[in-house]
Order: structure tokens, then sequence, then C-alpha cells
């Protein structure tokens, strides 16, 4: 069995120790680049190297040391085996567990609370050592941090590892079989234990279970549509056919499906195994895709780029503030915790986990939308993408044949695509069409597998290749029970499509019981039927196929064709009866019946049909300003036919051929800025330097690129990341897992997704409905927006949770909130609130607006910055010093008698401090009123957190407009804050390590006319930026 | 009588209700219940009587407005949601769940950063100090000082002077001399000279707390851990080693300009020497509390002497 594991990737945020790296890293960075080109270039050589497919089969077995008839000896198998590892794909690296934990443990804040925690408890040894009956606050302290990074380091980890399990779910592999003759014997064994030079039977509708040189086959028929992009079936023979191993025929390849396989007596095909594992082609393309780093999330960006500034500022206050302090003839000791105490004011613990929390409600939002998440911060992607990149086959389109136009009667007619196409509702009432539609029915091989009465007739299983099957479920869907006509019309002699005939006919009894002729219907390329053809059939009635019949055959021909259709001509005769009586015995090796002068009837042409709901889809993402670039491994015109119409190329963009061809000139003479689509393939991409590239990108609003490898679509990716864009890229073949990891998002079809894209992308499709990006789309911007408001709210309270050491350093004041009451706002009371926020709606039509730009729009921008710190952060400083300053006034201390008592008030031996009543306080009654001023300066902040969140629901509208009461969570968010700290303060108020004490009621309220204040000053805020639209205001005020 | 006198003015028995609540809701352990059974009914009673008067000013509580209505249910009921309302409103100091407790604190004199007292008789350098700082408190307490500003009130009651809020209060004197042998006036070493140190203890002030009627607050010394004979004697001045009734209540240092907090003088005269000895003194006295821990300044006063000769 195979064991794959989905590789998460953890929320990794670095912080202080990233800034230090990155000089570094930039040197190496352009030589990691070249190496990784050398290493792509490499893998394509490799691919080249293969030279199986010219050995002749004697060669072979020499080469492999394998017998054809007998096959491998189990001893030499196991030797191989032992030798070569097990025929499996390696599982990308995965990060341990226990490495993923201690990242979350030491990422983001985390590293600077531990130090802040060390430096706690090495203080607290000092002080001990020279006294030690000294207090334990610092050991208190520097715990509660601990247990602080630990609990969010364990809570983010958490949160990943449940995304995971979700994922895991996804990749149950059932395990392959392999029909292998070993010692003459053949054995069925788990494909895993092939090795090279193994001699496989494989049978229509198997995996091919490794990288297989074809001994003989007939009628064989693999699709690669996962490797290449094709959505044809291609044959496959014994035969050398192309220098190229990627196109000769007899190759098949690891992971590809081996649709149909006739060799008689039994059925199937024989090969030798030349490669397996990671050496298949499959193989390599996976670990090109694992050679890609992966890139950062423009989200994990944004996030680490707020740490950094709200660590810098941490970090350079704290340090600021150490220095003055030891300048004030502070012991460094207290200096040192203060400097614990300002960083731990500064930096929001409960903010990363919060944005967390925030990341993991939207990506369960998507995920009912059917857009799984497999990296959580994925989810913002998708909002900040200015490019996406689709896979055609399976993305775009629903990856199977469907008919999409017949021509009979000299008319064009539609047939029904959609994904139900139940009813065909072109006119049915022409004789040709009773005609063609028992061609149709009869001429045909594939059969629907038994049991599926129930099942619609579309999504029914069969056997046969795509075009076959296609047939037929068009013809069962019009017919009715076609299995039941072809009893009917029993078959008597058939010969089946091939390379050289390019027809497939077959020949029957009538259903007639009266008419005693043979029908003979034969279905192949248009060409080769009509030159068989001596009459044609109009209306029912056979017509001499005369010259312009014939130019009206190849108008239509052309017509279908150039819509990048798959075109079958259709023809039938009767044979007569007297030259070919019921006992006459047909021999299709002979051919001893007529193939020419026979009756042509139609023209029917099919293709894989766009998904019904991309081109609404493709619209919206353009409205979004987002642009959507078509990259597929199939031909030039199939895919610019989809392209048009999915709205890629929009209905009166012309390329520069289109320009050519109606203006009747060469296309060198065309103005290349005319032209606002182009087709690109991968022989002309081959050509492009990358220069070339960036500048076809950048010109041209509407691009298809046609026939291209899974290195092009790396290339292609790349490109569009050079012009700052971020990309995603849609796909779900192995060709596409490389591009699917280059891209900042990777998304792949749940259903029709191989693994191997799945494991490469961060987002999986689970209805493989395209739609589902633009609900993706959606959702990121919002979370993007909201995290903004999150944030904004969040680090609003630093500032006021600063101000206390900073006045309490400079100024003397007893120190108005501890370190520990400060945790429990940053982890208490502003927890659920800051999750609240991540419920908001909307403010205006987010799918309205361009893609934000990677560098300009930043997640924490100085506007908001300054907003909050400078602004509403003030205001609550004053807010809380208020209250502070109102407990201590009613206790007996002026505000004025504060000032620089700090040396008097912090000594222990004194018993007996003065007030201004002249009462007289022991220091522990002192300590008391401390507490008592942390918990009201806690008060005070929590209550005009609440103003603060109200405010934060919107950026720019008023806060009556998106309505009080839409966001119901914010409301819990604000019972959740006000409950916390009733029980805070009367809660725990008598634990002395947690500092609160029970507040008198009236306290409660001294805050309020501020928090009010708060309100009316950003509704003025966001007014002014209404009224004067790009004003100074506007500029300086939105954040 | 003494229940009308209480009555009249804000409660002057803030402990025994507090006790009884914090026994019961077992938050406050910082108060050690030892108060007998009598001061917590006396409580009660008083509370009743008093719930007239406090309602008015406590209309901004909502729990008070909600007890208002529960009255009629019950007496017992009503016995409960007072004990409940004294519990988060203290009609005494007029805040809600502000529990910075009224509890006499001590302090004493010679403050000297530390409480450990450790100098060598016959090297005037290890115990100059201590007189300097004596010497300078005493000076508030001079006779001519007091005489001058201070009246002479009549001793064993409270010294309640009515009227308005704002108007100057007069203080009662508080003379050195009353120190006696302690005043300094005598011995100007304080008796640290001679081995025999005194040391003053004061209880720290707070507006318009009074300690019970009845017997005054005595202080009481001995050794707090070891051989109780290592203080062989102490002499207390004034005699009654106690605070006399007339120094309070306080009325602030706004309008009560010229207190002078009053004095307890321990004159330690036969201590052993040459080692350290732990002396705890106490306020002894009606509804005093003297045993907290976390404060250890609530009603006593821990403090180490180490004579050496």
């Amino acid at each position: 069995m195979r064991q794959r594991k989905l590789e998460i990737y953890s929320v990794e945020h670095h912080a202080a120790t990233d800034i230090k790296k990155k000089e570094g890293r930039d040197g190496k960075k352009d030589n990691d680049l070249e190496l990784k080109r050398n290493q792509q270039k490499e893998e394509l050589k490799k691919e080249l190297d293969l030279d199986d497919h010219k050995l002749s089969n004697k060669e072979l077995e020499t080469k492999y040391g394998t017998d054809i008839i007998r096959g491998l000896s189990s001893t030499r198998a196991a030797e191989l085996l032992a030798q070569n590892g097990p025929n499996a794909l390696t599982p990308p690296k995965q990060t341990p567990e226990i490495i993923k934990f201690l990242k979350q443990m030491v990422g983001g804040f985390s590293i600077l609370l531990w130090v802040g925690a060390v430096l706690c408890w090495i203080a607290f040894g000092i002080q001990y050592v020279s006294n030690p009956s000294a207090s334990l606050d610092s050991v208190y302290l520097g715990t509660v941090l601990a247990v602080v990074v630990i609990l969010t380091g364990i809570f983010a980890y958490y949160q990943e590892a449940k995304s995971t399990n979700i994922m895991a779910s996804f990749c149950k592999m059932i395990p392959q079989q392999a029909v292998v003759i070993r010692d003459s014997e053949k054995k069925v064994i788990p494909a895993e234990q092939l090795v090279v030079g193994d001699i496989v039977e494989i049978k229509g509708g198997d995996q091919i279970p490794a990288d297989i040189r074809l001994l003989s086959a007939q009628g064989c028929k693999v699709d690669n549509s996962s490797l290449t992009g094709e959505s044809e079936p291609q044959s496959r023979s014994s035969e050398f056919t192309h220098e190229n191993p990627l196109e000769t025929k007899n190759i098949t390849f690891y992971s590809t499906t081996c649709l149909e396989a006739s060799t008689s007596p039994v059925g199937t095909a024989t090969g030798m195994v030349i490669n397996t594992g990671d050496r298949t082609i499959i193989g390599r393309i996976a670990s090109l895709a694992s050679g890609v780093g992966n890139e950062k999330t423009p989200i994990a960006i944004e996030i680490e780029h707020f740490v950094h500034i709200v660590a810098g500022v941490a970090v350079s206050v704290g340090i600021l503030f150490f220095i003055i302090a030891v300048c004030m003839k502070y012991h460094v000791l207290d200096a040192i915790i203060f400097l614990i105490a300002i960083i731990v004011a500064n930096v929001p613990e409960g903010l990363l986990a919060t944005v967390t929390v925030a990341l993991s409600l939207t990506a369960k939002r998507m995920a009912k939308k059917n857009c799984l998440v497999k990296n959580l911060e994925a989810v913002e992607t998708l909002g900040s993408t200015s490019i996406i990149c689709s896979d055609k086959t399976g993305t775009l389109t629903q990856n199977r044949m469907t008919v999409a136009h017949l021509w009979f009667d000299n008319q064009i007619f539609v047939a029904d695509t959609s994904e139900d196409n139940l009813n065909q509702g072109f006119d049915q009432s022409s004789g040709t069409w009773t005609s063609l539609s028992k061609i149709i029915a009869l001429c045909n091989r594939a059969e629907f597998k038994p049991g599926q009465e129930s099942v619609p007739i579309m999504k029914r299983v069969v056997v046969g290749d795509a075009s076959e099957t296609a047939l037929l479920k068009f013809s069962e869907v019009i017919l009715g029970d076609v299995m039941e006509i072809r009893k009917r019309n029993h078959k008597v002699v058939e010969i089946p499509f091939n390379s050289t005939n390019k027809f497939q006919l077959s020949i029957h009894q009538t259903e007639d019981p009266n008419d005693k002729r043979f029908l003979l219907v034969m279905k192949g390329a248009p060409e080769r039927i009509l030159e068989k053809c001596s009459t044609i059939m109009i209306n029912g009635k056979e017509q001499p196929l005369d010259k312009s019949m014939a130019q009206a055959f190849h108008t239509a021909y052309m017509e279908l064709g150039g819509l990048g259709e798959r075109v079958l001509g259709f023809c039938h005769f009767y044979l007569p009866a007297d030259e070919f009586p019921e006992t006459y015995s047909f021999d299709s090796e002979s051919m001893n019946f007529p193939t020419s002068n026979l009756c042509f009837v139609g023209l029917l042409s099919m293709i894989d049909p766009p998904r019904s709901t991309v081109p609404d889809a493709v619209t919206k993402c353009r409205s979004a300003g987002i642009k959507v670039i078509m990259v597929t491994g199939d031909h030039p015109i199939t895919a610019k036919a989809i392209a048009k119409s999915v709205g890629i190329i929009s209905a009166n963009s012309e390329t520069v051929e289109d320009i050519a061809k109606r203006c009747n000139i060469a296309v060198e003479q065309v103005n290349k800025r005319d032209a606002k689509a182009a087709v690109v393939t991968g022989m002309e991409l081959k050509d492009m330097s990358p220069e070339q590239l960036d500048e076809l990108l950048a010109n041209y609003p509407e691009i298809v690129f046609a026939r291209t490898s899974p290195q092009q679509k790396l290339i292609i990716v790349e490109g569009c990341q050079r012009q700052d864009a971020v990309v995603a890229v849609t796909g779900d073949g192995v060709n596409d897992s490389p591009a699917l990891k280059k891209a900042d998002i990777g998304v792949a079809m749940g259903i029709t997704g191989s693994d191997a894209a799945k494991n490469a992308a961060d987002m999986i499709l689970l209805d493989d409905n395209f739609s589902s990006i633009v609900t993706g789309v959606e959702e990121g911007r919002l979370i993007f927006d909201n995290l903004k408001k999150t944030i904004a709210y969040t680090l609003t309270k630093n500032i006021a949770e600063l101000c206390p050491f900073l006045i309490y350093i400079i100024l003397g004041l007893p120190l108005p909130i501890g370190t520990i009451t400060l945790l429990f706002i940053d982890l208490g009371t502003d927890i659920i609130p800051s999750i609240a926020l991540a419920y908001e709606k909307a403010e205006s039509d987010i799918m309205n607006r361009k893609p934000r730009h990677k560098k300009k729009d930043r997640l924490v921008n100085q506007q908001l910055a300054v907003y909050s710190y400078l602004h509403i952060g003030l205001m609550q400083a004053l807010g809380a010093f208020l209250v502070y300053f109102t407990v201590y006034a009613q206790q007996g201390f002026r505000p004025t008698s504060l000032f620089h008592l700090r040396i008097a008030w912090d000594s222990d031996h004194l018993n007996d401090l003065e007030d201004n009543y002249g009462q007289e306080w022991t220091s522990y009654q002192r300590q008391y009123l401390e507490w008592t001023g942390y918990t009201a300066f806690f008060v005070g902040i929590m209550v005009q957190q609440i103003a603060d969140l109200i405010i934060r629901k919107t950026r720019k509208n008023s806060i009556f407009k998106q309505g009080l009461f839409r966001n119901k969570v914010i409301w819990v968010g604000i019972a959740s804050q006000i409950i916390v700290a009733l029980l805070l303060s009367y809660g725990l108020g008598s634990i002395t390590a947690l500092n609160f004490t029970m507040l008198k009621a009236q306290y409660w309220f001294v805050a309020v006319p501020h928090a009010i204040l708060i309100w009316v000053y950003d509704e003025m805020r966001k007014l002014f930026i209404r009224l004067y639209p790009g004003s100074w205001w506007d500029k300086n005020m939105y954040y | 009588m003494r229940r009308q006198l209480r009555s009249r003015r804000a409660p002057a028995f803030p402990y025994g209700s507090r006790y009884r609540l914090d026994d019961q809701d077992e938050v406050n352990q910082n108060y050690l219940a030892d108060e007998e059974e009598e001061a917590e009914e006396e409580a009660q009673m008083m509370m009743a009587s008093n719930s007239e008067e406090e309602k008015e000013e406590e209309e901004e509580e909502e729990k008070e407005e909600e007890e208002g209505q529960g009255q009629p249910t019950g007496n017992a009921w009503w016995h409960k949601l007072q004990v409940i309302n004294e519990y988060l409103w203290d009609p005494e100091r007029r805040m809600s769940l502000a529990r910075t407790g009224q509890s006499w604190r001590v302090m004493i004199r010679p403050f000297a950063h530390s409480l450990n007292f450790n100098f060598n008789v016959s090297e005037p350098d290890t115990w100059q100090h201590y007189v300097i700082s004596l010497n300078g408190f005493l000076q508030g307490y001079n006779d001519s000082l007091q005489e001058e500003m201070n009246v002479d009130c009549p001793p064993g009651q409270y010294f309640i002077q009515d009227g308005d809020e704002d108007e100057d209060k007069k203080a009662c004197q508080f003379k050195r001399s009353f120190l006696k042998n302690c005043s300094g006036l005598e011995d100007p070493t304080f008796g640290y000279s001679t081995g025999q140190p005194c040391i003053l203890l004061k209880m720290n002030r707070i507006v318009g707390f009074r300690p019970e009627l009845g017997d005054p607050v005595k202080v009481s010394c001995k050794v707090q851990r070891g051989d109780e004979n290592d203080i062989r004697s102490i002499n207390y001045y004034p005699e009654s080693a106690s605070f006399d009734l007339r120094y309070y209540p306080y009325y602030g240092k706004l309008t009560h300009v010229n207190y002078t907090s009053p004095l307890v003088a321990m004159h330690f005269t036969d201590v052993v020497k040459n080692q350290v000895v732990p002396v705890q003194c106490q306020l002894k006295g009606k509804g005093i509390i003297n045993d907290v821990i976390n404060d250890r300044f609530v009603g006593r006063i821990i403090f180490t002497l180490n004579i050496e000769t």
C-alpha cells in the first residue's frame, strides 16, 4: 500500500530572527534560483534519455535480463525490489510533528515572550541570592508568560492539526494490483512490488502500474489527460513511432489509464516494466513539484510584516526605557523588569491565536461552499489573487467528450452539452436523423457496465473510449435503450477502428423481420468516409453526391473543426439481399463486402465542453480585477475554442492571427497592439526569453497557452509572479502539480483531480466547480478586511497598556497596571471580541474592486498603526488613567500627590505613609490599593475596548449603516468582555497572584464617557472620509 | 444609651459583621475570626437599626433597592439580606465591595528602614541615629507647642466636633511629658545609652474611625518566639499603656490641622543582652484585630531587639 500523507504547512511566523537572516539570504537567493533552473533542465534531459522505445524485444530482454515469455524469476525480482525500492512515489517530505509543534512554540511573538520569561527568572534568581525573602512576583510573571506561550502554541498547533485531519481522509488509497508473469506463471501482485524487467498484462480500465514498454497490443488506448492534458484518448501499440518517448506509441506511463486493449483472445496488452516508482515520468514530475520551493502565502508575509513592526516597536521602546531607567539610577534588575513589562504590554499575545481562529472560521465557511483549504493561510490568498492560471481539461471543461454539433440535411444542429444534457432540442423529425441515429447506436463498441439502471445516463460508467462513450450516451439519451436496439439489430461482423483505416465498420441484421437486407454502418474520419460515398442522404432520401454537396460538406467540416471539435463522419449502406443472403458469411479479414459507393448520412462533432458555471465565474473574476489565463497541454485550436466559449477570450477580442485572417495580411504585418488576445503554444514559449514572456503577460489581457509541458507551466507561473502578481493555479492533472506548488495558491479539483495535484495544491474544490473560486476570492478579501479590523482593535489597547509603565518609570506614579493584569486583557477580555470581527459582513461590494497590491496594500499600514496607537490608543490610555486617578483620589491620594511617590510607595518598611487626608497606610494596604488600581485600570480599558470593538466594525461606513445588530457575534464578544471582567474582579478578586480586587460598582462607569467620545470621534473620522474622498484626511485616516 | 450613641452616627462597630460575612463566604481569609458570638448578635441588631438612615445614601446601589422591596417577606430573610448588603455595601465607609479594611495598623518609632534594633551600648555610633530619629519625631509633641496649639480635652470619651465639614477642628493635647522616661527630657538618649531602649508605638491615622467605647485600646508587648523571660520587664508610658478615646475621631488633615497622634512608649528596662529577642507588641481591646497574616501591621508589630554590651 502506498502511504501518502499530505503535507500541511504550518502557520509559521518568524519574528526578529528573520531580520538578521535576511541579508545573508538575498545573496544566496540568486544562486538558488539558478540551481533550480538547472535542475529543471536536468529533469527535462532525463526524460529524453529514455531509449527503450527504440530497442527491439530481444535487446530489451538483454538489457533488463528478463524473458518475455517466462518473465523474471521470483528471486531476481526480489533482488531488484531490494535494490530499487518499491514501485511507489516517495511521499513528499514531511516535517515531523514535534518540529511543527516546536515551531509554534518559537514562532511569532513567542520568542520575545520566552526571552521575557527567562529574564524574569534570572531577575528572581539574582534577587533571591541577595535576599532570600524576595517577592515571588517575577517568578509568577515568568511562569505566566511561559504558560501563555505554551498555551497559544498548543492552540495554534491544534488548529493546524485539525485541518490536517480533514485532509487525511482524502487520501485513502486503494492498493493497486498488477498481473505479472514471473517464473512462467501469471501472478497477481500489489503494483508496489513490480520491478524493472517484469512482464505485465494490462486490461482495459486498468491503471498502468509503472512505465511500460508495450510488447504486444492492439487497439490499445490510453488516457493521458492527467499527464499531458490531452482529453482525447491516445492509441498505443508495440511499434516504435516517434523519437520522443512521450510521443511514441509503444510506451505507456505510470498512473495513466488504459481504456481499451483488445489483443485477441484475452483482451489484454503485454508490456515490460522499464521504470518504477520515482524514476517514472510521473515520479519525475512529482519530484519536480516537491523540488519547487513552497512560496510564503501573502497573508503569512503580511503577518510577518506585522509581527516585525510590533516586535520592533516593543523591543526598541523597551530598550529605550531600559536605558532611561538605568540613567535615572534605577536598579538594573528593576530596569530589566520594566523592559519585560514594556515588551509584554506591547506584544498582543492573543492576536496570532485570534488570527488563526479567524482564518479557520473562514476555512470552515469555505469548506461548506465546497472549497477545502489545506493550508490555513491560503484562505486569504485567493482574495489577493490577481492572476488565475487555469488548466483547461477537467477544470474549465467537464473532461468528457460530449456531442456538441451535428450536420445532416445540409444543416448544422446544436446539441446540448451541459452537464446533464437531458433535453436535446434539435429537430429530430427528418428521415436522415433516423438513419444517422441508427448508425450512431450500432456502429459503436462501447457498453455500459451492467447494473447501473438507476444511475442517470450521464453518470454511468462506460467501457470504451471517450468518443464512443459520448456517442453511446448521446444515443441512449435520445433513443432510449441502446443495448436493446443493438440486440434487435444483431451484429454479424465488425472492423474496429485503427489508425490506418481511420474508420470503424459493422454489419447488422435489421430489426425489420420483412427486410432481409444487411445494414452496413460506418463511422470515421470525415474525409475518409466521404471518399467511400457516392450518394448523400437529404431529408431521408438518397441523392447523388454532387460537387455542391461536397462543398457544403467541406464547409461544415471546416466550421466544426474550427470550433476545436472532433468531427466524425457517418455513412451506411443496405447490402442487396440477392448478393448477401441471410446465410452469407462475412469475413472481417478479407472484407468480402463493399466498402465504397456508400450513402453519406451526416457529420457529428464532439468536444470536451466547458462546465456550465465557468463562463459566469470568469466574468465575475474579470469584474473583480483578476486576469484569467488558460494554460493547457491541449491543442491550440481546441484551447482557443474553449477559451472563447468560457469568456477567457471575450467575444469581441481577436488574436494577431485573427486580425491577419480578417484583413488578409501576413501575421507579421499586424500591429501587435491591436490584438487583445493571444494564443501561445509551447513551441513558441520555448523560444521566448523571460523578458519576452514578461512582455507578453503584461501586454495581453487575454492569453491562452496551449501544448505546454509541466515545466512550461512552471515558467508561466514564475513569469506571472515576476509581475508582482499573486498567482492562483487551478488544475487537476499530474502535469499541473509543479505549477500548483509554485503558485501562490494551487487549487486542485476534488473529484477528477489526481493525487499528485491534490498533494501539491493548497486548496481543493470538492465539487470541481470553477465558480467556487469566486467564493474563495470573496471570502479571502473579506477575511483580509476583517483581519485588518481585528488587528486594529487589538493594537489599540497596547498604548493604554504601555503608558502605565512609561509613566511609572518617568513620573514615579504607583504602578497603574500589573503585567499579569495586562495578560488578562490580551488573553481574557479581548479574545472573543477580536474573533467576533471575523464575522463582520463586507462594507461594500468587495467583488468590484481590484485585487490588493501585494507590496502596497499591506495588512498593517502606517495609517492603521498611527490611528490605532496614537488616536484611539491615547484616548483609551487617558480614559483608563482617569479611572485609576479616581480610585486613588477617593481613597485619599490626590493625583498630584501621586507623582514621584513611587519610592515611598514601594518601600516595604514604610508602614505609615500619609495620604492627602493625613491617614496612614501600611505597605500591605498600599499594595491592596495598588491592586485596586490595577483592576480599575483594567476595567477602564475593558469599557473603552467595547467602544473600540464597535467602531472597528467598519472602516469607512457609518456604524449605523452597517447595522449595530447585524453581526450578533459582536454582542457575544461584548458580553464576554463584561463577564470576564466581572469574574476576574468579583470571582477571583481574592487570589493574591492575580492581583485583582473587588472594585466598587461606580468605578465601572467612570470610563464610559471616554468610550462614547471614542465612538463619536471615529464616526467623525468616517464621515470626513466619506465626504472628502482623496483628501489629506482620507489618505491619512483611512486604514 | 450605648446603642443610641452608635446609631446616631455611622456605626462604631465595623468588624463584627464583616467577620461573620467573611466567614460565611469564605472570601476573605485575611481576617481570622476570633470574635465572640456576642459581637455578631450586636452587629446584626445594630444594622437593623441603621438601615433607615443608610438608605438615602445607598440609592445608587441596585441591590439595595431590591432589598427594600424584599423587606416585608420575613425577618430571617431580611437578616440575610442585611448580611449580604453589608457585604456589598459598607455603610461606614460608604463604599461597596471595597475592602481596604478598617482596622488599626500600628507603627513604631524610631524608624530606621528596618524593624531590627541592633546596637551596642558602649558604642554610641550604633544607636545615635535612633536618638536623633526619636528626637525629631517628638518635636511636634513638645509641651510648649502642644499647649499653644491644642486644647486639653476631657479623657475617657470621644472628642466629637459636630458642625460643618470644612470647619477647622480642634485637636487634643498629647504632650511629650506624658512619655515620662521615654520623653527624652530626662534621659536625652531615650535609654539607649543604658541598654534600656525606648520604642514609641502609634496607631496609623484613619479618618473618622474610632476605637470601641469603654476600655481604651491597650498595648502589650511580649517575646514573640522563644523564652518569655528574655524580657523581664517593660514600662509603658502613659502608664495606662493605652490610647485615650479623646484623640478620636480623626477628622483628616485638612481640617484637623494640628492633630497629634497619641503614642504609647515602651521602655524595655530589662531585656536579655547579646542575643536577638523578637518582640511582638499587640493592641488589645474590644473589636481589635491583631493576628492578620498578610498585613503584619494590623493591631500588632513585630520587631527584634539585639542589645550588645
